[in-house]
Parts: structure tokens; sequence; C-alpha cells
């Protein structure tokens, strides 16, 4: 039964830490708390079945063409409401982030509707479905290793991306400080660009495995998904990407145990409740840098 | 000029006080206006905060929510008088502010926006899930109306609320009175002291202004107006539901105050006229698209990201400042520019 909980806590776990990776990597560039990330999350999840139920792509297809759509759509939203505001109040850039998070959500609404949309179950491999195997008294199902595999995989690629590549060095680079890596020849505006793109397809997918997972999607799940994503960002550290993978985790276990032994009411409350906790307690996360506090 | 303002000023006030006896007035048009006041108080309580102090707050319906349901249950289960439950739940608003505001004195900016967030996704689960106290997702319906009595003096009479009218009445004196009273504030130690903090904390504090205590009593005052405004909202619609109290609804307030123009008093309950108005003709223009009335929510996105884009300062301020402001800063330029080429 623990044992059993714990591994159902780390699988959500992990997909939080999909979402919240990207919110991180958006506050270490920009430092602008990114509202319309969990929209992005649910955009994805949405585009991918409307590619395989209306357009008859096959799944892993359409997952790659939800992220590709998701990057577009992160990148817009950066080009759009976000570059306007990089030298106005930060109040300004947060209450746009607000906004655009609504926008996305009702437009989400008028194209799906406000009921929950069942996960094609024909397009997911029959293999998901089923146990794979079962370790001691836990049993694994197929989805749940797939969900393993890919958040892993993915993960490693991020971090490769992040500390071995060009573009990479150049996202740190704007991380400790835009001025200078401008000054460093780096085209800021681009790299910003980028880490909307990587940030926003890591969510796509994140959606995708989760509507897979709890078999149901909506145009507000992403309301509650960023929320949470967001205090496992707050929890690692904000603005440091391996805080985002563990805080996710934390977080995943936490409320999966705590909705299994102490409220299953209160399953939610339990995300913001770490969030507050730790804002109060450890205002640089786990793994964070202590950073300075901007007004 | 000065005469002429007077007398749209009076004329106003005039249409205001008799807009219940107007013709083509309806009990529906009366009820919107109700509304108004509703969140302007809303919208004026929240101002202190982000308006005065530079404090974002992500989480003010929690308040109007701990004032709603605290009139609701006291009058529904215990048969107390709306005018004992005000000053208590406003009390207890301040009180719920100054525990939510005391841990959060040290952070600001994102976090504390972020911890507010928090605080009212707590309360909104509170309500939800404590069913013997407050019947969850079920609502509290049938709480009793406003009523004046002289039962308590041994006089034998009574006036029950029984329609829009009287509401209308209490709602204006409601909202004047904290119309007021926020304006002698702005212009009191107090409220210069608020600015200086929303301006620069380290200068301030470096003045001498106890951030923690002028913060406390921020976070007290503009608790204690959302609380008043939610008992208001209970005994008036005679319904509550913890669905009311949920992120939307700050939302819908923040927009009005930035709208309006943050830190503006006037311009909070301009912002609460024109977005409540808004939302009632959504609510008639919308179905006719083939949409649901929640699409609205759409367009005040829309409107946030447009007039952040290009009024950073709200409508309120920048129509103000081009009738007056610029012909005052105009006229200085000018005589600056004299005095140079003198």
């Amino acid at each position: 039964m623990f044992e059993q909980q714990l591994f159902n806590g780390l699988t959500l776990g992990l997909i939080y830490a999909l979402i919240a990776v990207g919110y991180t990597m958006v506050y270490g560039v920009i430092e602008l708390i990114n509202f319309a990330h969990g929209e992005v999350y649910m955009l994805g999840a949405f585009l991918c079945i409307t590619f395989i139920s209306a357009l008859g792509i096959p799944l892993f297809p359409a997952i790659a063409l939800a992220m590709a759509c998701c990057a577009l759509i992160g990148v817009s939203i950066d080009r759009i409401a976000y570059r306007p505001l990089r030298k106005a109040p930060r109040l300004a850039a947060l209450i746009t982030a607000i906004g655009v998070s609504i926008f996305l959500q009702n437009i989400a609404m008028i194209i799906w509707g406000s009921r929950p949309v069942p996960f094609p179950r024909d397009a997911v491999p029959r293999a998901f479905s089923e146990t794979a195997f079962t370790l001691g008294s836990v049993s694994v199902s197929g989805l749940q290793v797939f969900i393993y595999a890919a958040t892993i995989a993915m993960m490693i690629g991020l971090t490769l991306i992040i500390n071995k590549t060009r573009v990479g060095t150049a996202m740190r680079a704007l991380a400790q400080n835009q001025v200078s890596a401008a000054l460093m020849g780096i085209n800021v505006n681009r790299i910003i660009a980028f880490t909307f793109a990587l940030g926003s397809s890591l969510g796509a997918v994140a959606g995708i495995l989760v509507g897979m997972y709890y078999n149901t999607l909506s145009a507000t799940m992403g309301y509650n998904a960023g929320v949470k994503a967001f205090a496992a960002a707050v929890l690692g550290g904000i603005g440091s990407v391996p805080g985002a993978m563990l805080g996710g985790v934390v977080l995943g276990i936490a409320e999966t145990l705590g909705a299994g032994y102490v409220s299953s009411q209160y399953r939610d409350g339990i995300g913001y409740a770490v969030m507050i906790a730790v804002i109060l307690l450890r205002p640089s996360g786990l793994l964070g840098k202590s950073v300075g506090q901007k007004a | 000029m000065n005469a002429n303002k007077n007398f749209l000023k009076a004329a106003l006030a005039l249409a205001v006080l008799a807009l219940p006896f107007l013709p083509m007035v309806d009990d529906y048009v009366v009820h919107v206006a109700v509304l108004v006041m509703v969140y302007a108080v809303l919208a004026m309580g929240l101002n202190v905060l982000p308006g005065f102090c530079n404090l974002l707050d992500l989480g003010y319906v929690g308040f109007y929510g701990i004032g709603a349901y605290t009139a609701g249950i006291l009058s529904l289960n215990h048969d107390v008088s709306f005018w004992i439950i005000v000053p208590g739940a406003v009390a207890l608003g301040a009180l719920c502010g100054v525990l939510r505001g005391a841990p959060t004195l040290r952070l600001s900016g994102d976090y504390f926006a972020i911890v507010t967030f928090g605080f009212t996704e707590l309360v909104v689960l509170f309500l939800t899930n404590e069913i013997w106290l407050t019947r969850g997702p079920l609502g509290m319906p049938g709480i009793p109306p406003v009523a004046l009595s002289l039962e308590w003096l041994g006089i034998d009479w009574r006036y029950d609320f029984f329609n829009e009218m009287p509401y209308y009445y209490l709602g204006l004196g409601m909202t004047a009175l904290v119309y007021v009273v926020m304006g002698r504030i702005e212009d009191s130690r107090l409220g210069r002291a608020w600015l200086a903090i929303k301006e620069d904390p380290l200068a301030a504090a470096s003045c001498g202004i106890d951030l923690m205590a002028y913060k406390t009593v921020a976070f007290a005052f503009s608790a204690g107006v959302g609380a008043l405004a939610g008992c208001f909202m209970a005994q008036w619609s005679m319904f509550l539901s913890p669905d009311v109290f949920k992120f939307w609804e700050s939302f819908l307030v923040l927009c009005m105050i930035v709208l309006g123009g943050l830190g503006n008093i006037k311009g909070a309950v301009a912002g609460a006229v024109v977005l409540v108005a808004l939302g009632e003709i959504l609510r008639v223009v919308l179905p006719k698209f083939g949409l649901p009335t929640e699409t609205r929510f759409l367009v005040y996105g829309l409107i946030m990201i447009l007039i952040m884009r290009f009024m950073p300062g709200g409508f309120f301020p920048t129509i103000a400042a081009t009738s007056k402001k610029s012909r005052l800063i105009l006229d200085l330029k000018a005589r600056l520019e004299a005095g140079r080429a003198g």
C-alpha cells in the first residue's frame, strides 16, 4: 500500500517536474512568473487529442506536433504580451501574464467546451493500460513505464542542452546578468524566445501524459497544474532547473501520501501549503542560491 | 468653470440619490447598481495594498469570503442582526489580514503575490470542505435579509429589506463611507507613509518610517474593508457558495483597480462601474454569439493585456492627466523655457 502510493506519487511528481522546469527557466531568464505556462500545458494536451481524433494522426507523431505547436504558442506569448513590457514595472508584466492565462483558458473553453473530455483510448497502445511488471507489492503499468522513460529522457536532454550547448550557455549567461550577456554579443530576445519554446514544449508533453494518466482533459486543468508546478519550482529554488525537478518529485510524493493518509479533500491544499511554507521559511528553496530581494 | 463643475457634481449626486425612483429604471438596473457598489468597495479596499503600498495582493477575495461566510453563518444559524455582524466580521477580517500579512512582512514582489494567491486557494478549500460549518459545495441558501428593528428597545417596529431599493441606499451609504475614509487616510500621515513605502521601502525606513507597523495597518485595513463588502453581499444576495470566492474574482477586482489606475481611489470606483457594466452587457451579448457567459473573462483578459500594453498607468489618471495635469506641466515648462531664454 505505502510502496504503491510512493510509486504513484513519484510518477505524478515527474510530470510536475516537467511543467516546473518551464516555469523556472522563464523565471531564471526574465524574472517573470509566467502564469500562462499552465495554459500552454493544457493546450498541448488538447491539441494532441485533436490531432489524433480529428486528423487521424498516430499518437507519437501527434505528441511531436503538439510539442511544436506549443513551442510556437510559447514564443508568440512572449513576443506579443511580454516583450513589449520588458522595461515596464514588474507588476504590469505579472498582471499581463494573468491576463494571457485567462485569455487562453477561455479560448480553449470556446474551442473544446467547458466539460471534461476523455483521452481517445484507441490511440493509446494496449500495453499502456496493462501491468508491465510487479516489483514486490508495487504493480507498474505500461503507461507508468512510458512516463518514467519519457520524463527522465527529457530531463537528461534538457540538462545537456543547458550545460553543453552554446544556446544553453547563453541562457545561463542571461540568467546571471542580462546586460553583460547582451554586451558579450548574445541576442537576448532570441535566447528568451528559445527558453519559451523549450519550456512550452516540455509543458505540452506533461499535459499529454497527465491526459493519458487520468484519461481526462479539461480547459481548466492548467490552473491547478500551473499552481502546483509553480509550487514545485519555488520548492526547489526558483530559477534552478535541477531544483525544479527535485521540487516536482517531492511535491508529487507529498501530495499523494497526504491524500492517502491525511485527507483526500485537501489534496490540492497540500501543494499550496507546501508552497507558502517554503516561501516563508526558505525563500531560496531547496537547491536555490540565495538571491537578494528585488522589490 | 468652477461653478460649472460644482453644478455637474451636484447633478450627478442628485441622479445617484434618485436613481431607484427614475422612470425607466427597473429592479434589474437597481440590482446592477448595488453590484457596482459591492465591487467599488472591494476595489477601494484592495487598492490599499497594491495601490498605496506596492504589494500585489492576488488573494483579496479571501477576505470577502470570510466576511460573507461570517454574516451567512451568524445570521442564518444564530439569528444575529446584520448591525452586530458588521463590526464583528470587519474585525475578524482585519485579524485574518494581519495573520496573513505578519509572516509575509519580509517578502516583497512576486513572493508576496504568490503567498496571497495560495491563501485564497486555502480559504476556498476550507469553505468547500468544512461542510459542518459552511454546507460545502451546496452553498448556504436562505440567509435572512437585513432588518431595521426597534424591538430591542421594547418598541414594536420592524422593517425588513424586502427588495433591492433599501439595499441600494444601504450600499450607497457603505460606498460613500469607505470612499470618504479612504480619501481622508490617503491625505493623512498614514497615507503618506504608505506612499513613501510604495516609492522606496529602503528610503522610507531610513527616514524613520516603521515599515512593519505601517504595513500591518495596511493589511488589517484592506482586509477589513473586504470583509465589510462580504457581509453586505451575503445578506443582499441571500445565498453563498464557495465558487463565488475563487481566484477569478480576485482577478476581476484587480482588473478594476489597474484599469482605473493603481493607487487612485476615484479610478477604483470608475473601474468597478465600467467592468460591472461591461460584464452585464457581455452577459446579454455573448449568448447571441453562442458563447457561454463565462467567456466574458476572455474579454477581461484581453482588456487587461491591452491596457497594460498601451496605458500602463490605467485609464482614469490618463484621462484626468490629459485634461488637467498636462496643462499644468506644459505651463510650467513654458515658464521655465521663458526663464531660460530671458
